[in-house]
């Protein structure tokens, strides 16, 4: 069949309709970047064009960054704390999501109710407390006390984006393994899990986003220098009384940002069909 | 063998995820003395580093290791409450103008401390006795402030011709021409701390004051509340821009040193900021005392002390850091001259510091007869006085005028709002 | 199939035999998946949970003794001009970013769920706002509306759709709103967009070519066959986001501190301001309580809406 122009002009009237997203979503970044490319003279120069670097880029924001302050420290506790409360959640999310979608037990609907309710709990006062649980299980100042207390947020995530896609497994895969002789247990990890796995990537993504960004917990819980996470260290290195080091704290964001991106790049399309599954049926 | 504490029993039994993880980590340090220090982020990045140092000698001459934590100022809320709340944590912390009050109950009385230090340099400023001696007893050490000037562009005063204020009402007259200049003024007037360290000012020195003494009558219905207010809208309309409506604390810092603003209330971080970025508009900015008004001169500042939590368990060597640190002169000296005139003491024979050699112009920076008051003031620091300022109910007030709001209608709902706060 | 993989054989000739039928019957197997999600709410949620209900409830100050005081707080709270100021800006804030992310959201997933160019890297460019730490990204979004260097200003004067010196974002209530509003949106799009997105792949291809068999044009087609098919998957989105943006925090708090006048503040950051900054609790808690009880009902009644939907 022969291509009539038509659909090409649909396609980039299509693509024209995607720049101002594109615009809004990219722009800030494209600003936060520049800005931490920028020197201070030029930052502060009010006649300085915001969306150019004209008195040359240069990489002191960053240098100091990395080599005059812990940057390297913090991201590697983030990243510990972050991938550790992940998989911990993902884990006590599965089971659960997998009880909630598949068997009938005593209580069933109201634990699902009721972990959804504990976001309702507001953590701008509910840190207080849990500092106390904290310091009694004798992990005060300690990443580890965010490796327990992040999966408080992220387990119900889990469980219930979890729970929507076990049952879009039919459940006569399961039964028809069950039959052959396999366990409950067997079940899951063999036939259901593996089917899942667009669901966990996404599970994983979410959490791992919520955790990566996570700020009062952090500040709250922890205080050496050793401890800390990329945010809070940030923040507390760069904003200093009433001055505040843009250059700096813009490359703060950006460098915080790679690791996920990059981990966004690389799963992008399990992302999208675990949502697609997970969310709809 | 000693009884188990919770932690080990948790540990031990492995009750659950967390005791798994506790066990990971090291165990309390036990014998060595220890104490940590829990110090705000200086603004100069420097003095930081010289406390480290300074830490570090402590601890070779004591024999008494120190662990320095530091905090950006608008996460030391968050922290401290969560601290008091787990009664754990540092022993000693930094306390920023009426935090002793707000902490009293759980502060060690440093009374003795004090008095020590104070037999060396002399008596404690005004404001830093009126915020760490909380009826009658010392709950923290005074240390340094931060306090409030006027930063202006001595360049732009002298191609014009203008004349330096000296009271409020002067500051009108310069303001008109500055604006026609393209330089206005810049005073917040939002919800920051910088708009109450220069409303409280202004509102002083025109007699006026927002709760009494006693800390219980509600003053501010006043006719020196209306002038201020008043002075405050023809400022608004004739010598700024309507910007300041909007700003947080770093922006007339900001402002100034982008070459916009021709005059502002800050202390002199501006200034110094501008000058190590070096910045074009540093060399012509220079800075004069605060302005007075017909019922005087009335300066604000940031004074800044070393308290002790009650809960820690090492309040004899946390004193010890304190005398450490402020009691001996050359080590105060050392930390006071990394602070870049940041932060100078408030001990009234160290007045006139070295630290202001160090820059001509630091020369307005003369502290010798000024009476230095914070927030609230000549009311106590009491709950109800943290409540008014934490509202922002003075600068919303003048907000609220500035923006069309009838001078006697803005007047009438921050005198409510006060009232019922000190009502409740 | 993977069926036909599965090896049983050796667990049955072993003694775990009691344990395995015991693991199969759903009503012990269930209890104990669940068990360690219940241990962790529990243990670290239910007592500090239950601590924020007494402080709601009681006089506490940070660091003094307190005693119960009923709801006094809430009464209390209801006479104070910011919080009820509060109050009206958490249903606007939350109703228009909400409303806005919705429907910018189901266009942004539309045209993803196009055939496009570049479409791995579209998808990529639309989820980084998601992305960068808030603590960080809200601080370059406060110089971006900053009255000094607003580039927002700049652009748009430039293009000659703003006059100098264009609109005092974080300075005049409406526009900070506007402000606030417009950041919670870039932060939060980008879940809504690829969520729908995910809904729309999942819609069978035989309804649209059946609607179109009937003569449905493509907005019918979206009226009778996209959204009552993406029903399920928007209920959940805007249910999370609510209740998300409900209590958000770091936007305001970093971009006008609640200001000007009141005009953005949240619960959260006025909670805050009265908890932590002013020590004060207990009314600290009972601001971040206040709509609890509501909050609950909208929740179970929209889970039992969406089960039924879904399921």
């Amino acid at each position: 069949m022969a291509v009539t122009h038509r659909p090409l002009l649909t396609k980039i009237a299509l693509h024209l309709g995607l720049v101002p997203f594109l615009i809004f979503a990219l722009f800030p970044f494209y600003h936060m970047a520049l800005t931490s490319l920028k020197t201070d003279r030029e930052l502060y120069d009010r006649e300085a064009v915001p969306l150019l670097i004209r008195q040359g880029p240069t990489l002191e924001h960053y240098q100091k960054l990395l080599w005059d302050t812990g940057f390297l420290t913090w991201t590697k506790n983030s990243l510990l704390v972050t991938m550790l409360a992940t998989t911990v959640s993902v884990i006590i999310g599965t089971i659960a999501a997998y009880a909630l979608a598949r068997l009938r037990f005593f209580g069933v609907n109201t634990f699902g109710t009721g972990i959804f309710v504990t976001y309702l709990v507001p953590t701008s006062l509910l840190f207080l407390p849990l500092a106390q649980v904290v310091h009694w299980l004798g992990l005060a100042d300690s990443k580890w006390a965010l490796v327990v207390t992040y999966p408080t947020f992220l387990v119900p995530f889990c469980t219930w984006l979890l729970m929507g896609y076990f049952r879009t497994v039919p459940k006569e895969v399961e039964e028809c393994a069950m039959v052959d002789g396999a366990t409950r247990l067997q079940a899951l990890t063999r036939i259901v899990l593996p089917m899942a796995v667009p669901g966990l990537v996404c599970a994983v993504l979410f959490a791992f986003t919520l955790s990566w960004n996570e700020f009062i917990y952090a500040l709250t819980f922890t205080s050496s220098s050793d401890e800390i996470t990329a945010s809070v260290g940030v923040t507390s290195e760069l904003i200093r009384g009433d001055i505040y080091f843009w250059g700096g704290l813009m490359a703060g964001a950006m460098l915080a940002s790679v690791p996920i991106v990059l981990l966004y790049v690389f799963f992008l399309d399990y992302y999208v069909s675990g949502l697609t599954a997970g969310a709809v049926k | 063998m000693e009884p188990m504490n919770r932690r080990h029993f948790l540990t031990a039994t492995g009750a659950g995820l967390a005791g798994v993880l506790a066990a990971g980590v090291p165990p309390a340090r036990g014998q060595q003395r220890e104490i940590s220090y829990l110090c705000w982020n200086n603004f100069a990045p420097n003095s930081d580093k010289k406390l480290a140092e300074i830490g570090q000698r402590f601890t070779k001459d004591s024999g008494i290791k120190i662990k320095i934590d530091h905090i950006a100022h608008p996460q030391q809320a968050a922290k401290y409450a969560s601290e008091v709340q787990s009664q754990a944590g540092h022993d000693l912390i930094e306390m920023r103008m009426h935090f002793p009050w707000l902490y009293e109950t759980q502060l060690v009385d440093v009374s003795d401390l004090v008095a020590e230090v104070e037999k060396k340099y002399g008596k404690v400023l005004a404001s830093a006795q009126e915020t760490a001696n909380v009826k009658g007893v010392w709950r923290a050490v005074p240390q340094y402030h931060t306090f409030f000037v006027a930063a202006y562009r001595e360049d732009l005063f002298k191609k014009a011709s203008l004349k330096v204020p000296d009271t409020w009402e002067d500051l009108y007259t310069v303001g008109k021409e500055l604006k026609k200049m393209g330089h206005p003024v810049g005073i917040p007037i939002s919800q920051n701390y910088d708009s109450i360290s220069t409303a409280g000012p202004v509102l002083w020195s025109f007699g006026g004051m927002e709760v009494d003494k006693d800390g219980k009558t509600v003053r501010i219905n006043s006719p020196a509340t209306e002038q201020t207010v008043e002075w405050y809208k023809k400022m608004f309309r004739d010598c700024m821009e309507p910007e300041v409506l909007s700003w947080t604390d770093a922006s007339n810092n900001d402002t100034l040193n982008a070459g916009k603003a021709g005059w502002i209330h800050n202390p002199v971080s501006a200034y110094i900021v501008a000058r190590n970025r070096k910045l074009v508009t540093a060399d012509g900015i220079n800075h004069h005392r605060s302005l007075a008004g017909p019922h005087g001169r009335h300066e604000t500042d940031v004074p800044r002390h070393i308290g002790i939590w009650k809960f820690s368990k090492n309040v004899e060597p946390a004193k010890e850091w304190i005398r450490y640190l402020l009691g001996k002169r050359e080590v105060f000296d050392e930390y006071i001259m990394s602070g870049d005139a940041f932060n100078l003491p408030v001990y009234a024979s160290l007045l006139d510091h070295p630290v202001l050699k160090t820059d001509p112009k630091f020369a307005a920076l003369k502290q010798e007869g000024v009476q230095f008051h914070c927030y609230g003031w000549p009311a106590p620091g009491s709950d109800k006085i943290q409540r008014i300022t934490n509202e922002f109910i003075l600068p919303n007030m003048i907000a609220k005028a500035v923006t069309g709001t009838p001078t006697k209608e803005a007047i009438t709902w921050a005198e409510k709002e006060m009232k019922r706060i000190i009502s409740e | 199939m993977a069926v036909g993989s599965v090896r049983v054989g050796s667990a049955v000739s072993r003694p775990g035999l009691r344990v395995r039928e015991w693991l199969d019957h759903e009503r012990f197997l269930g209890p104990a998946f669940v068990t360690p999600a219940l241990v962790l709410i529990v243990l670290l949620v239910a007592y500090p949970f239950a601590m924020a209900l007494y402080f709601a409830t009681s006089n506490a100050f940070i660091g003094r003794p307190s005693h119960f005081i009923g709801i006094r707080n809430f009464v209390a709270l209801w006479q104070s001009d910011s919080f009820r100021q509060t109050f009206q800006n958490a249903f606007v804030f939350t109703g228009a970013s909400v409303a806005l992310k919705l429907v910018l959201g189901i266009t942004l997933a539309l045209l993803l769920n196009q055939q496009l160019w570049f479409k791995r890297l579209i998808r990529g460019a639309v989820l980084l706002p998601w992305v960068i730490p808030t603590a960080l990204s809200t601080l370059g979004w406060w110089w971006m509306f900053n009255s000094l260097y607003s580039v927002v200003n700049w652009s748009g004067i430039a293009l000659g759709v703003m006059d100098p010196p264009g609109p005092n974002w974080l300075g005049q209530k409406y526009y900070a709103m506007t402000a606030v509003v417009t950041v919670n949106i870039w932060r939060g799009l980008p879940f809504f967009a690829i969520t729908i997105l995910a809904g729309l792949v999942s819609i069978p291809k035989e309804l649209y070519e059946a609607a179109e068999a009937d003569g449905a044009g493509p907005v019918a087609r979206f009226w009778y066959v996209t959204l009552p098919m993406l029903k399920p998957v928007l209920a959940i989105v805007v249910l999370f986001s609510t209740i998300f943006t409900f209590s958000d925090f770091n936007i305001v708090y970093v971009l006008t501190h609640g200001g000007p006048i009141n005009s953005t503040h949240l619960f959260a950051t006025l909670a805050r301001q009265v908890g932590l900054e002013s020590g004060q609790i207990g009314q600290g808690a009972a601001i971040s309580l206040y709509l609890f009880p509501v909050l609950v009902l909208v929740v179970w009644a929209q889970l039992k809406f969406v089960r039924r939907q879904v399921y």
